[in-house]
């Protein structure tokens, strides 16, 4: 944190200025009453309206308000780029300690940050506040594939990679990709040698499996879900998770019952600004644990499609910096980064 | 401005993503074109196209009334300046001086675009932040909003 | 058939509920306002609006009418600025100003934005009657377009670019590369490689399209007004006596309006193709055509039917978008993307089951988009004299509130610093280059277009592993392949053919 503070007055003075205003205006209030909710509190979705980001920021929204955590609405604020690359540095360099602003992050900007695409930042410069939810990776194909269960693929891969084509809605490196490239390695198989269509955004892949343009697709269990009861011919061989999901999926079995090691879970939370008072930031951490308890909250939470998981503060911090340091060693490993 | 300074400045900028497109390469990819061949191939069209304006040259526009080049640098200069501010300054304060600035730009006088400024920035603020709901900075008026 | 008949009053029975119908009419204004002014299209009116009805507790086929009447609403109302200031409301009509804006300037702003009006609710009407056809039919047929098929629909809309490249080919296909350039920038979506972008995280996305849009459109816009205007006389457009379109003007108008209504509504069923893409090919469809057949065509200089095409063909296509959304749960565009994401809030999921478990919503929500565009062409012909009516207000007031509202929409959006700079840096671009006489609509399509078009591409050769038979391997793809010939080979052959039919008359 200091280091990143050292370098921010030093290469924006201007900034530092209007930093330290509005600094000064958070301190102030934050002194007035200090255990008081933040001012004007906002959820930077790093995305654009609509996106995966902003249905986390909105089903905060929604469940602070009914838990009456929060007095004052949670704006939406939305700042895409390099999923959440945007929002990191412009939290971290122009607008450190805004105690209202909490910033959405997802499994997939834990992968970018590690593999150093945030920019000069590190996973050390903002304070790590709440995940509010997780998915599980998928493995899909069609419903009459050849292909009935994860050994089935798994066999057909080690027997001839080229037969089969892997479809992600990202790109090389994404998180996306890595459910094909484990799945490819778990089968014993060089992760260079699969065949790899990146679409852009799952409903583009799912039609292009249903079109039978690619064989399998490496989703999410929510939008898997979702597409099920859209009534899409598809089957869900595993569920990249240590243990099987609830609902829907309860019938799918897991990758590892399966006897191979794959678990891919992406968490949704929220971040603040590293200058963020200690008040703010205990304000926050109390407003979402007593949120998360509530019975409402499960229910928001199932409709965005999340599946339970909930951390704050340290405990999440913790979490959040392991997370990162392994998706460091395994994008070493697949050569993304040197 | 003439097609020659047009040619010239495509030749520029085809260069440019020649130059910082040669070396993109893919730690590995899936598909035989990578991300390198598309870019090249719109430089080298690019390219072309300019090689041709260049060489053709003509189509020498109008020179600008006199003054006209003054304000068009103005003008310019206050909308820089405007999105530079708009997050610091906040809205009100940043639209406010902005209309101003343009106004007079504009043939307004002082009075008219001050008036219009104050007026229309608070009624837009209220219109979109408070009504519509798409947030926007507050800015040194943070303590009274 | 009974089936359609059956499910459709029960569609308007739902639609007809006083709270619906004012659901419709409160959205259909407001999405005129926010078409209107520019730099917020649809898709920012419907995202501002998600909040408020899920905070009020709308039922879910109330709230879904009033983000399908904003969206609807936002395709008349983008028109509005297109003709009368010639910077287009919202990105569908950008197509709008080329024949929209000089028919303003000959004193006829009033009848054309009539006649789009009509034109905007006839392409609404034709794609009403093709939902209500075709939804329940089409679920199978999109997934014949795979990523070599969509390849093949880009290299069509290029060719169908080739008639929008002006009096100079070359600076034509240099704005598109330029466009093509824009879109390369960014995260590559295949190999996450990224390109040209400076290792600014800003930029690892790319370049927004809102971004460029408002840049090119609104702020160079502005620039070029200062050239002349001090006292601001160009934005007033002369007023002519005449408010509505007469019968002859319906007639030539009519056949450009039926063709690029169903134009429209074809591409629009298209997942991703949009609105934009479907008035730019329905205009250069029409020019082309028009032009061979009418040697008084003056496209580009205020012709009425360089107006009523694009007009039809981006609200048939509004309203087809609806189509892909509702069968496949793939959004036709990014407005219904959004709207998408408004049904998940509700637990509802888009899908062919959809039309079994939900009908009364999936049919209210038919049935409302033509209450709405109904009230629409209402609400748009009296009032065109109030549209107009901003053409009074003095420059001085006008010019800073485009920009002011213009860099709302750029920070709705994109609420960075950065993207408020890239807006006037490219804005002074765009300044020169329509000094220099540059084209701006196809360098608008290829920052549209670029990026389909290259994915799509190394897509297909993914899956094939680079055989390049895969790209004309369907019927669907080689249709296009036909229709791109024709579209490129076909107008000069046809102007050798009639000059050589031509001349015995005119030796005569």
């Amino acid at each position: 944190m200091l280091s990143a503070s050292l370098a921010f007055t030093r290469r924006l003075p201007g900034r530092a200025f209007a930093a330290a205003c509005l600094g000064a205006a958070v301190l102030a209030s934050a002194s007035v009453a200090a255990q008081a909710e933040p001012r004007r509190p906002e959820c930077i979705a790093p995305a654009q309206p609509g996106g995966g980001f902003d249905l986390t920021c909105r089903l905060t929204q929604a469940a602070l308000q009914e838990s009456g955590a929060l007095k004052n609405p949670l704006r939406i604020v939305y700042m895409p780029g390099g999923v959440g690359a945007v929002a990191y540095n412009t939290i971290v360099a122009q607008r450190p300690a805004e105690g209202g602003s909490i910033v959405a992050f997802s499994g997939g900007s834990l992968l970018n940050l590690a593999q150093g695409k945030f920019g000069r930042y590190t996973v050390d410069d903002v304070r790590w506040l709440a995940a509010v939810g997780a998915d599980y990776g998928v493995a899909v194909v069609r419903d009459d594939s050849p292909y009935q269960t994860l050994d089935d693929l798994m066999q057909a891969l080690r027997q001839d990679p080229a037969k089969v084509v892997f479809g992600a809605g990202g790109t090389v490196g994404s998180q996306d990709w890595m459910k094909a490239a484990l799945t490819a390695k778990a089968a014993g198989v060089d992760y260079k040698r699969m065949r790899f269509v990146a679409f852009e955004g799952g409903g583009e892949g799912i039609t292009a499996l249903r079109g039978n343009h690619i064989q399998a697709y490496m989703g999410d269990a929510a939008e898997a879900v979702t597409t099920l009861e859209g009534g899409a011919p598809i089957r869900i061989l595993a569920v990249f998770h240590s243990e099987r999901l609830p609902g829907r999926l309860a019938d799918v079995p897991t990758a590892r019952e399966q006897g191979y090691d794959i678990e891919w879970p992406i968490i949704r939370g929220f971040y603040l600004g590293p200058k963020v008072s200690d008040a703010d930031y205990q304000w926050w951490v109390e407003a979402f644990e007593k949120t998360m308890g509530s019975e409402a909250f499960a229910r928001l939470q199932a409709q965005q499609g999340l599946f339970p998981f909930s951390l704050t503060g340290p405990e999440l911090d913790a979490y959040v910096k392991e997370q990162v340091r392994q998706y460091g060693e395994l994008a070493r490993s697949f050569g993304l980064v040197n | 401005m003439n097609n020659r300074i047009l040619g010239i400045a495509a030749l520029a900028l085809a260069a440019m993503m020649i130059w910082q497109g040669h070396d993109l390469q893919a730690p590995f990819s899936y598909e035989p074109l990578g991300p390198r061949a598309f870019p090249l191939l719109i430089a080298a069209v690019m390219a072309l196209c300019g090689l041709r304006l260049a060489i053709r040259g003509g189509g020498q526009a109008p020179a600008n009334p006199p003054g006209a080049n003054t304000r068009i640098a103005a003008m310019f200069g206050v909308i820089v300046g405007y999105a530079l501010v708009f997050q610091w300054a906040g809205f009100i304060i940043a639209t406010a001086l902005m209309t101003l600035l343009v106004g007079r730009l504009f043939g307004g006088g002082w009075v008219g675009p001050a008036i219009g400024g104050v007026a229309g920035s608070v009624l837009l603020f209220v219109l979109f932040d408070r009504v519509l709901d798409v947030v926007l900075p507050v800015g040194l008026l943070g303590a009274w909003l | 058939m009974n089936g359609v008949l059956e499910h459709l009053s029960q569609g308007f029975g739902v639609a007809f509920t006083p709270l619906n119908l004012l659901v419709a009419a409160i959205g259909s204004f407001f999405g005129t306002i926010v078409g209107v002014l520019p730099g917020l299209g649809p898709i920012n009116g419907v995202a501002m609006l998600i909040p408020v009805a899920f905070a009020m507790n709308l039922p879910p086929e109330t709230a879904l009418i009033l983000l399908a009447a904003v969206y609807v609403g936002a395709e008349y109302g983008g028109r509005i600025t297109s003709i009368l200031i010639n910077v287009p409301g919202e990105a569908a009509s950008v197509m709008t100003t080329l024949d929209g804006y000089p028919l303003a300037r000959q004193g006829l702003g009033s009848v054309a934005l009539s006649l789009s009006a009509w034109a905007s609710f006839f392409g609404s009407l034709v794609a009403f009657f093709g939902i209500v056809i075709f939804a329940p039919l089409l679920a199978r047929w999109a997934l014949a377009f795979g990523p070599a098929e969509y390849f093949v629909l880009m290299v069509f809309a290029f060719c169908c670019l080739t008639g929008l490249l002006g009096s100079e080919p070359v600076k034509g296909v240099l704005a598109a590369m330029i466009g093509l350039a824009i879109s390369t920038v960014g995260v590559d979506a295949n190999s996450g490689v990224y390109r040209f972008a400076f290792d600014s995280p800003n930029l690892s996305d790319g370049i927004d399209f809102v971004v460029v849009v408002i840049a090119l459109f609104a702020i160079s816009e502005m620039l070029q007004m200062l050239e002349h205007v001090v006292g601001g006389l160009s934005v007033k457009v002369p007023k002519s006596g005449r408010k509505l379109f007469n019968f002859a003007e319906f007639r030539f108008t009519l056949p450009s309006v039926v063709r690029s209504s169903l134009t429209g509504f074809g591409l629009g069923v298209l997942p991703g193709a949009g609105a934009s893409v479907a008035s730019a090919i329905a205009y250069a469809n029409e020019k082309r055509i028009t032009e061979q057949r009418d040697p008084d065509a003056k496209f580009g200089r205020g012709d009425m039917r360089g107006l009523t095409a694009p007009e039809s063909a981006n609200n048939a296509s509004a309203t087809g978008s609806f189509i892909p959304m509702l069968t496949l749960g793939v959004p036709g565009s990014g407005t219904t993307a959004v709207m998408m994401g408004a049904l998940t809030l509700y637990n509802i999921t888009p899908g062919p089951v959809l039309f079994d478990a939900q009908p009364q919503l999936v049919w209210g929500l038919i049935a409302s988009l033509l209450v709405a565009n109904v009230m629409l062409l209402i609400m748009n012909v009296p009032m065109v004299r109030v549209f107009a009516s901003i053409l009074s207000v003095p420059p001085w007031l006008l010019v800073p509130g485009i920009v002011c509202v213009s860099i709302i929409g750029v920070y709705s959006i994109n609420a960075t610093r950065f993207d408020l700079l890239l807006v006037a840096g490219i804005g002074l671009v765009g300044y020169f280059l329509r000094k220099a006489h540059m084209p701006m609509a196809p360098l608008i399509l290829g920052v549209v277009l670029g990026n389909l078009m290259e994915q799509n591409l190394r897509r297909a050769l993914a899956i094939s592993d680079g055989d390049v038979v895969i790209l004309f391997s369907s019927a669907v793809s080689v249709a296009f392949w036909v229709l791109s010939l024709g579209v490129i080979l076909l107008p000069p052959l046809y102007r050798r053919w009639k000059k050589r039919s031509l001349l015995p008359e005119i030796a005569e």
